[in-house]
């Protein structure tokens, strides 16, 4: 049967959970539960949305599989660990992502281009290895469910590396200089949930898209570069 | 007085009380439910829209019949827009072409990213309904659809001009005030079966659905066909108009329905083998109440929450048996 229970945005966050976040764990943890309480609040924009978070650092480590936030109870619990393996977030990115999607075609779902959210406090400390199975993952004639990604980079990140982590330009993000790392990471998720909201409610209209609004204290990266 | 004698007044000891008169038939008149399929949406009591857009009813209906072709629309506002206090942005119209007996129609799904997008999807509606009519009126009674698009965009154009104080509008002004997708067209009648000839700007659809069947054909490609992995979300609505213009044609059997409907009824619509699918062909077999149409329509599942509007166009049997 083809016809579709809904058609669905898969948006996954990719928090930094390296050695650096530890000062703020709290500040990761209270943002994830206000984004989880956001999307309950918004229980018809929650309906077309899938969320996942995961905790990257030497891997990557599911702190909420894929879930209908309606009804998901469980709140993410981040780990500080490691060090900040952009290699292992983009690797897993490329098996996830496909199958995830094609998991959700098997429930009898459509399905948006997947959105990433990515929270780094840090440079990758895996040096340039990154690079490939990013282009592999952002390539949409090798991957066909090629995820938008947004990229925000708080205290050592560098606008740079944000810009070449984005897939395009006005999704990369920097904090402030100087700006508080526990605000900042408040800010992030802040926006998180309304651009998961907005781009909620574009879905599913005359003019589906991804609405991505820039978090409070951070700049365009391609404005600091 | 002699109170023994004193005639008694006739009480009700005196007298059968007179039976109960029936209750009348509307007592047992129940309001209509709300049709669910599969899992509902939320319910809850719709919110207004905002304060200027009293003129944009929630639900609109519309039915009639001339001698070859019947013809039915309803447009529901989404659940979506009930919540957060927006206007319905879908539109419908059509009109019969008095000389040829021809039904002209347009369909618009305003864009949502537009301000005034309801506005912009009636604009465009009556743009295209009144230079059908034109054209009909015309030698040969050719219809030019690209001719009709362009009309439509003009007209988005010109409301822009007179919202901006008689500037020239640049094209994103346009599109940033009135977007709209629109399919638009004319079904002809003919002694073989009436003739259709529809184009469209945007994402919205058309289908012959076949009553016997209830196979949907479609007229135009979908946007979310089965073998598409993801959902594309490229639209390119009014005030562009692409060339070539997507337009298609073919004669109706007596046995098929026209459908026209924006993406809040193809969505859930699918290819139409399913739930959706079948509700509607059950209903659609013949021409049904206008108010019906538009119940039918506000059907409750879960996560499709857009505008609804779906117009039909039934061609009459001999006899004028539908």
């Amino acid at each position: 049967m083809s016809e579709t229970r809904g058609v669905l945005l898969p948006a996954y966050v990719l928090a930094d959970e390296s050695g650096s976040m530890s000062p703020y764990l709290g500040d990761l943890s209270d943002g994830l539960t206000s984004l989880c309480e956001g999307l309950r609040a918004e229980p018809m924009v929650a309906a077309k949305l899938r969320l996942a978070v995961l905790g990257f650092s030497d891997d990557v480590q599911v702190r909420l599989a894929v879930a209908d936030m309606r009804t998901e109870s469980t709140l993410p619990q981040m780990v500080i660990r490691g060090l900040t393996s952009y290699k292992a977030v983009f690797e897993d990115l490329l098996q996830r992502i496909p199958a995830d999607v094609q998991w959700l075609r098997g429930e009898g779902y459509k399905v948006h281009r997947p959105v990433v959210f990515l929270l780094s406090d840090g440079q990758p400390t895996d040096g340039r290895s990154w690079r490939s199975p990013h282009a592999q993952l952002t390539d949409r004639s090798q991957t066909p469910t090629a995820p938008n990604i947004i990229a925000c980079g708080i205290g050592d990140a560098r606008a740079d590396t944000m810009l070449e982590v984005a897939t395009r330009p006005e999704f990369a993000f920097v904090a402030k200089s100087g700006t508080d790392l526990g605000q900042a990471i408040s800010e992030f998720f802040h926006s998180l949930t309304s651009s998961l909201v907005a781009s909620g409610h574009a879905l599913n209209s005359a003019s589906p898209q991804l609405v991505v609004n820039r978090p409070e204290q951070f700049t365009m990266a391609i404005d600091e570069v | 007085m002699d109170t023994d004698n004193a005639p008694v007044p006739a009480g009700p000891r005196d007298v059968p009380p007179p039976a109960a008169p029936p209750p009348p038939p509307w007592q047992s008149v129940q309001p209509w439910q709300r049709i669910t399929v599969g899992t509902p949406g939320p319910e809850f009591e719709a919110l207004p829209p905002g304060e200027y857009a009293y003129d944009v009813p929630d639900t609109e209906c519309d039915g009639w019949s001339t001698g070859e072709l019947a013809m039915r629309f309803a447009s529901v506002r989404g659940a979506k827009h009930r919540y957060y206090r927006q206007p319905r942005q879908d539109a419908a119209r059509a009109a019969v072409h008095a000389a040829s007996g021809s039904v002209v129609f347009a369909v618009a799904d305003g864009v949502s990213s537009a301000s005034e997008a309801e506005q912009g999807a009636v604009a465009a509606c009556r743009a295209a309904v009144e230079r059908m009519l034109d054209l009909l009126d015309g030698a040969g009674g050719r219809v030019d659809l690209r001719d009709v698009a362009c009309r439509a965009a003009d007209r988005l154009g010109e409301l822009t001009r007179w919202r901006l104080g008689g500037k020239d509008p640049e094209f994103s002004e346009v599109a940033g005030l009135y977007a709209t997708t629109l399919v638009a067209g004319v079904v002809r009648p003919h002694p073989e079966g009436p003739v259709v000839e529809v184009c469209r700007v945007g994402d919205s659809g058309a289908w012959a659905l076949d009553r016997a069947s209830g196979r949907y054909q479609q007229l135009f490609p979908t946007k979310t066909g089965t073998d598409v992995l993801l959902v594309s979300s490229t639209v390119t609505p009014l005030p562009h108009v692409p060339d070539p213009l997507e337009q298609t044609g073919r004669r109706l059997s007596p046995g098929e329905v026209l459908l026209v409907g924006t993406d809040g009824f193809a969505d859930p619509l699918g290819d139409g083998d399913g739930q959706v699918g079948s509700l509607f062909a059950a209903h659609l077999a013949r021409p049904l109440p206008p108010l019906w149409l538009a119940h039918l329509l506000d059907f409750s599942r879960e996560t499709f929450d857009d505008d609804r509007t779906l117009l039909a166009v039934w061609p009459s049997a001999p006899g004028g048996r539908r």
